[in-house]
């Protein structure tokens, strides 16, 4: 009973800033007080009348959407790897793909600000991208992971066997079986670049995100915008989110060739 | 008839590990074959070099007369049935059975009429559009031989496909896989370490220990007339003996244990005054209440009795301390020994093979 309670307190106190976010964002007053005197739609309303925010919006769009490419070709590449390497092998590969997981946000930051700066790149979108990549790369790892282990290595060779060089091997048979996993680590990584602010807020440079953005509004007052944007982003994380999880669900890959039965 | 596949003076070697030693062989066409030995004793390396998955360190291997040292999986003319399957799980039966005639680019009725062929013969028509996942262990089986056999293959290399089948389900797959190989014709190179499977499948087994062959034989002939220590222990159950021949007083060879003096039909050439071991199998042993004052006749007690229906396998203790095996079809109203009791342990002069005591083996 008691340890009942407590999950529910637990989930209350995850969930119920949430629900304020959402209540607020509707609030027809700029106040975050209850009683709640009306309801609007004007936040809403007003962020699509703001050009600032727009443009944020639109560039954590497009690093979101390059994070994923990105994301996507290079745990293909590492899978592949994987697959062929040792035991040994993979510990290493592993070591070096999942340990960014375990450094904070701020050191990470921090590094990745001091290599740009040795290397002489601006800051800018590619850096952006580039420490997205960083972050996502490790949690698609570790999905990946769980997902080769299952592979079974003789299929490839099956396929070999059968008169299939190693490109149709991998066409035909490899890309299938650990592409669900793939695209949805991919969608996942969307999610992770859309809403991610520590490492970016160091290696942006002049360019603002939409998190970075939402931060800089708060410094100057809170505004109940903030409430309308969080809640849509909030939405479409979820979604996201949704769909990256209907994807890995989707235990057979779809049939690759068609066939017409007679 | 040349053989289909020759292998001469192969070596395989994983690092300073050799896997594989001065491997001779050469089948002939339409023939089953099997590859047997203890698990690590290599027969799955050899398996896998006339696939293409390996190489051999040095020595050639010809298929069909040509060499195929340097030739990719893809472009050998052999198939291959994986021990787990290795069924492709995003294809249902007729598109797995369909890969490998789909890489060739072969025509699509073609392909049609092929994959449902090769589906009747190992009764899988009715479930072409299965999934892998819904399929059991046997029909799965089924599936595998199909996708391997419907390429034509000269050769078609089975690795312990049966290994993950419950007993019931095996015994019915040894028939069929019989079956399919007459219906097909192809030559198959078959590895277990089954001895049962082997001897019930095979033409001719090749008896592998430790990366090198033992014996080449008719499973009959491996059974009867084993040429070491090892091949006559690891086919059946068998008694060994330690002695030494000696000639006895007419000039006939004899085997000297501790138990005794015993005749047999010499099947190899062993030089008088040197150890040697003598196995009787179990079934070749007579049990007799008195002494039956015939050769090889040794007194025992029992100490074990396992009956098992038509048959009924005893443990014995001889009177010079060896423990013996017989195995005596149990007949009605014949007198069986009790546990306990003393009994004459008795086996003719071709109940036994007389081998060097010091095998390569």
């Amino acid at each position: 009973m008691i340890l009942r309670i407590t999950v529910y307190l637990i989930l209350a106190f995850l969930l119920i800033p949430l629900a304020l976010i959402v209540l607020f964002s509707f609030n027809a007053s700029p106040s975050f007080t209850f009683p709640i005197t009306g309801y609007s739609m004007r936040w809403y309303a007003q962020i699509f009348s703001d050009p600032q925010l727009g443009s944020a919006l639109w560039k954590s769009f497009w690093i979101a959407t390059l994070t994923a490419i990105i994301t996507f070709l290079l745990g293909a590449a590492a899978s592949l790897a994987w697959l062929r390497l040792g035991r040994k092998g993979r510990t290493v590969l592993e070591i070096l793909c999942i340990t960014p997981i375990a450094l904070p946000g701020l050191f990470l930051g921090v590094s990745l600000l001091v290599l740009a700066s040795q290397v002489g790149v601006q800051l800018s979108m590619i850096t952006i991208v580039l420490s997205h990549v960083v972050l996502a790369l490790p949690m698609l790892m570790i999905a990946m992971r769980a997902r080769l282990a299952l592979f079974d290595p003789n299929l490839e060779e099956a396929s070999r066997d059968l008169g299939a060089s190693q490109v149709l091997t991998f066409r035909r048979v490899t890309l299938p079986l650990i592409a669900p996993t793939l695209i949805s680590c991919a969608v996942l990584s969307f999610a992770l670049s859309f809403d991610e602010f520590v490492v970016t807020a160091f290696v942006s440079g002049t360019e603002t995100t939409l998190p970075m953005y939402i931060w800089s509004m708060m410094r100057r007052t809170v505004t109940p915008l903030i409430n309308a944007i969080s809640t849509l982003a909030m939405v479409f994380t979820i979604a996201i989110i949704s769909i990256a999880l209907a994807i890995a669900a989707m235990k057979r890959a779809t049939n690759l060739s068609s066939r017409d039965v007679a | 008839m040349s053989p289909i596949i020759e292998i001469t003076d192969g070596n395989k070697a994983f690092g300073s590990f050799k896997a594989l030693q001065d491997i001779n062989l050469s089948i002939a066409q339409g023939e089953i074959v099997t590859l047997l030995g203890p698990s690590g004793c290599g027969k799955t390396t050899l398996m896998r070099i006339f696939a293409g998955f390996e190489s051999l360190t040095s020595g050639s291997l010809k298929i069909d007369g040509k060499d195929v040292s340097n030739l990719p999986p893809e472009k050998r003319p052999v198939n291959m049935v994986f021990q787990r399957y290795a069924l492709f799980p995003h294809l249902d039966v007729f598109e797995n059975v369909a890969y490998g005639l789909k890489v060739k680019g072969i025509g699509k009725d073609e392909v049609r009429e092929r994959v449902r062929n090769m589906l009747r013969i190992v009764q899988m028509d009715h479930l072409q559009q299965r999934f892998i996942t819904e399929l059991s262990g046997g029909q799965c089986q089924r599936v595998a031989l199909a996708r391997a056999l419907v390429n034509g293959p000269k050769v078609l290399l089975l690795d312990e496909p049966l290994a993950a089948l419950d007993l019931k389900i095996r015994q019915h797959m040894l028939t069929e896989m019989k079956r399919i190989h007459a219906e097909t014709g192809a030559t198959f190179i078959y590895v277990t370490h089954d001895q049962d499977e082997a001897m019930i499948l095979s033409d001719r087994v090749v008896l592998i220990d430790r990366g090198q062959i033992v014996q080449v034989d008719t499973p009959q002939d491996m059974y009867n007339r084993p040429n070491c220590l090892f091949s006559a222990k690891f086919l059946g159950e068998t008694n060994i003996l330690h002695g030494t021949i000696v000639e006895d007083a007419s000039g006939k060879s004899a085997f000297r244990s501790a138990e005794g003096s015993f005749h047999y039909q010499p099947t190899n050439q062993i030089a008088s005054k040197s150890a040697a071991i003598m196995s009787v199998r179990p079934e070749a042993i007579s049990l007799f209440a008195e002494n039956p004052a015939r050769d090889n006749a040794i007194p025992a007690t029992v100490t074990d009795v396992l009956f098992t229906g038509s048959r009924s396998f005893y443990h014995l203790v001889s009177d010079g301390g060896e423990a013996l095996r017989a195995q005596v079809q149990n007949t009605p109203g014949l007198n069986r020994p009790n546990v306990g009791d003393r009994v004459h342990v008795c086996w003719p002069h071709d109940g036994s093979v007389v081998l060097p005591a010091s095998p390569s083996h």
